[in-house]
C-alpha cells in the first residue's frame, strides 16, 4: 500500500505534477484542488475515488486539456498537455449530452475518426470491431435517442475505443445508469482494457466500484483536494461480479477505502500534503 | 384510408368556408363581394394566361432570391456573432437598432437609393427576412450543450468541421423557427415593395385592380397569395420534418419517459 510517487516517472503515460486550479468567482476565489501529483504507468487501470465535491471533474477537465491548471502541469508521455491532446479520449457521465443526436449510432462512433482523415477502409474496420467490443452491432442505423441508458454510454465507449487512445479518461461514467447495467459496464470496462492495454484513469465516487474495477485506487481528500491515499488493489487479474466481491481480500479494501473517504469528509488530510505536499515546488 | 382522412382535414375547412360564402352570396347584389361561381371563373382568366408570366413569376422569383439570400446571411452571420465573443458584444446593440426598424419604411429609401429595379425590391425582402434568422441562430450557436462541445473538443473536432458536424445540427431547430418566420414576412414584404411605383408583380396588379375597380379580379389576386402562402408553409414543413428528423424523435422519446 506504498504510493509510488517517488518511482521514476520515465515509464509513467501520464503523469500529473503538482496540479493546482483555483476558480476566480464574483464571490472570490474557489480552491477546488490544491496540490495533485500522480502518475499512471502505460496500462494501468487506475480509479480516482473522492468525496462529492472533491474536484474530481476539475481534475478530469485539466487532464484532458480542456481547461488550464492554475499551477502544476499534465504531461502525457512527458509532453504538456495544453489542449486536448489526440492520444487521449474521454467518456462523460451525460451520455445523453456527449452523443451526436443528429447522427447515427454508427457515424457517431465514425466521427471522430473522419474527422482525423482516417481512410474509409480502415475507418470501417475500426468502428466494427469498436462497436463489437461493446456488444451493439446490432444498432449502427439507430440514433442514439432511440436507445437505453446503458446502450448510450456503451456507443461512448465503442466512439473511444475506435478513436484508438493511449489514455482513456472516464468521468463517473455509470453514476447515472441502473445498478445491473453498471454492473455489465464495469465487466465491459475490464475487458476493454485487457483487451486493448489501454491506459485508464476511471473517476467514480463509488467504493465498490472503485475496489472493483481498479488495478489501483487513488482517494482523494475533501475540497481544496490533495490525495489522500494511493493504494494498489491486490484483487486477481480476472474478476467477475458474484466472486470477487465476495473475496474476504475485496471486504478489507473496501473497508479501507471506505474508511478513508469518511476520514477526508471529516477533513482529515494525510501528513504529507498539510506540510511537506505544499512546499514542494 | 389514413391518406383520405388527412386530406378530408385540410380540405373541410376551406370548402365549408366556401359553401357559407356561396349561401350568403345567392341573392346578393354587391358589388364589392363576387360569388364563387364568378371568381373561379375570374381566377381562371387572370392568372392562367400571360399574367402568369409578366406578373407571377417574377414575383415569385424575387421572393425566393430575398429569403434565400436572407437565410444565407442569416445563417452565416449567426454563426459567426454566435461563436466569437467580441464579435457579438460589438454587434448586438447595433443589430438590435436595424433589427427595429419596419422594412416597408426602407422602401422609399431603397427606391432613391437604387431606382425601382428588381433588386431594389429584393433587398426589400431580404432586410427584413435576414433579422429572425439571423437572431435565431445566433441564440441557437450560444445554446451548443457544454458536454457535447467537451466531446467534439476531445476528440480534436474543431474549425470547419466543428460548424459542420456539431454547431449547425445543434441550432438547425432555432434555425428553423426563424426560417418559418422569414418566410411568411418575405411574402408581406414581396406585396409591400410592389405596391410603390411599380410596374408589374403580384402586388402591384392588385392594387391596379383595385384602383380600376375590377373587384373579382382583385380578390382573385388575394386567393393567389393565400395560395403562395399554404404552397410555402407545406415545403417548409415537408423540409422542416426532414431536416429536423432527430429533433422531434428526440423531443418524442423525452416526452414519452
Amino acid at each position: 500500500m506504498q504510493p509510488d510517487a517517488t518511482q521514476a516517472n520515465t515509464e509513467a503515460t501520464l503523469s500529473v505534477r503538482g496540479l493546482k486550479k483555483v476558480y476566480q468567482t464574483d464571490g472570490g476565489d474557489v480552491e477546488a484542488v490544491r496540490n495533485l501529483t500522480f502518475d499512471l504507468r502505460a496500462g494501468e487501470l487506475a480509479c480516482l475515488v473522492g468525496p462529492s465535491g472533491s474536484g474530481k471533474t476539475t481534475l478530469l477537465k485539466c487532464i484532458s486539456g480542456l481547461m488550464a491548471p492554475t499551477e502544476g502541469e499534465v504531461l502525457l508521455d512527458g509532453k504538456r498537455v495544453t489542449g486536448p491532446p489526440k492520444k487521449m479520449a474521454v467518456v462523460f457521465q451525460e451520455y445523453g449530452r456527449s452523443l451526436f443526436p443528429w447522427m447515427r449510432v454508427r457515424d457517431n462512433v465514425e466521427l471522430p475518426l473522419k474527422n482525423q482523415g482516417v481512410p474509409k477502409g480502415e475507418r470501417d474496420r475500426l468502428v466494427d470491431n469498436a462497436l463489437e467490443a461493446v456488444g451493439l452491432s446490432h444498432v449502427p442505423r439507430s440514433y442514439p435517442w432511440q436507445l437505453s441508458g446503458g446502450m448510450q454510454q456503451r456507443v461512448a465507449i465503442a466512439r473511444a475505443i475506435a478513436y484508438q487512445p493511449e489514455v482513456l479518461l472516464m468521468d463517473e461514467p455509470f453514476a447515472a445508469v441502473d445498478a445491473q447495467t453498471r454492473a455489465d459496464l464495469e465487466d465491459l470496462i475490464r475487458v476493454v482494457w485487457k483487451k486493448l492495454g489501454v491506459t485508464v484513469l476511471f473517476v467514480t465516487h463509488d467504493i465498490d466500484e472503485s475496489v472493483y474495477l481498479g488495478e489501483r485506487v487513488i482517494i482523494l481528500s475533501s475540497s481544496p483536494t490533495v490525495i489522500q491515499e494511493d493504494i494498489q488493489i491486490d484483487l486477481p487479474a480476472d474478476r467477475d461480479q458474484l466472486n470477487t466481491r465476495s473475496l474476504p481480500r475485496f471486504t478489507e479494501l473496501r473497508h479501507h477505502v471506505y474508511e478513508q473517504i469518511q476520514l477526508a469528509k471529516k477533513g482529515h488530510r494525510p501528513a504529507a500534503a498539510t506540510s511537506g505536499g505544499a512546499g514542494t515546488e | 384510408m389514413r391518406t383520405a382522412r388527412n386530406i378530408g382535414y385540410i380540405l373541410g375547412l376551406p370548402a365549408l368556408l366556401v359553401l357559407v360564402w356561396w349561401v350568403s352570396t345567392l341573392g346578393s347584389v354587391n358589388f364589392f363581394v363576387p360569388k364563387p361561381a364568378d371568381l373561379v371563373e375570374t381566377f381562371g382568366e387572370v392568372w392562367f394566361g400571360e399574367r402568369f408570366f409578366s406578373d407571377v413569376l417574377p414575383s415569385l422569383g424575387r421572393l425566393v432570391v430575398g429569403v434565400a439570400v436572407a437565410i444565407l446571411i442569416g445563417v452565416v452571420g449567426g454563426v459567426l456573432i454566435g461563436s466569437v465573443r467580441w464579435l457579438r458584444a460589438l454587434l448586438e446593440p447595433t443589430l438590435e437598432f436595424f433589427r427595429a426598424i419596419p422594412p416597408p419604411v426602407l422602401v422609399p429609401v431603397l427606391m432613391l437609393l437604387m431606382g425601382i429595379t428588381d433588386s431594389m425590391k429584393v433587398m426589400v425582402i431580404i432586410s427584413g427576412c435576414v433579422w429572425p434568422v439571423l437572431l435565431n441562430t445566433i441564440e441557437g450557436v450560444r445554446a451548443v450543450d457544454p458536454v457535447l462541445s467537451d466531446s467534439a473538443h476531445t476528440y480534436g473536432i474543431s474549425g470547419w468541421a466543428r460548424v459542420r458536424y456539431l454547431v449547425l445540427p445543434s441550432a438547425s431547430p432555432q434555425i428553423m423557427a426563424g426560417v418559418r418566420q422569414s418566410l411568411s414576412l418575405g411574402l408581406i414584404l414581396m406585396v409591400i415593395s410592389e405596391m410603390f411605383a411599380s410596374s408589374s408583380g403580384l402586388g402591384f396588379t392588385i392594387v391596379q385592380f383595385q384602383r380600376s375597380f375590377a373587384i373579382p379580379e382583385m380578390w382573385s389576386g388575394i386567393v393567389v397569395l393565400g395560395l403562395l402562402g399554404v404552397a410555402m408553409s407545406f415545403i417548409f414543413q415537408w423540409a422542416e420534418r426532414n431536416i429536423l428528423r432527430w429533433y422531434h424523435g428526440q423531443k418524442e422519446v423525452e416526452n414519452a419517459a
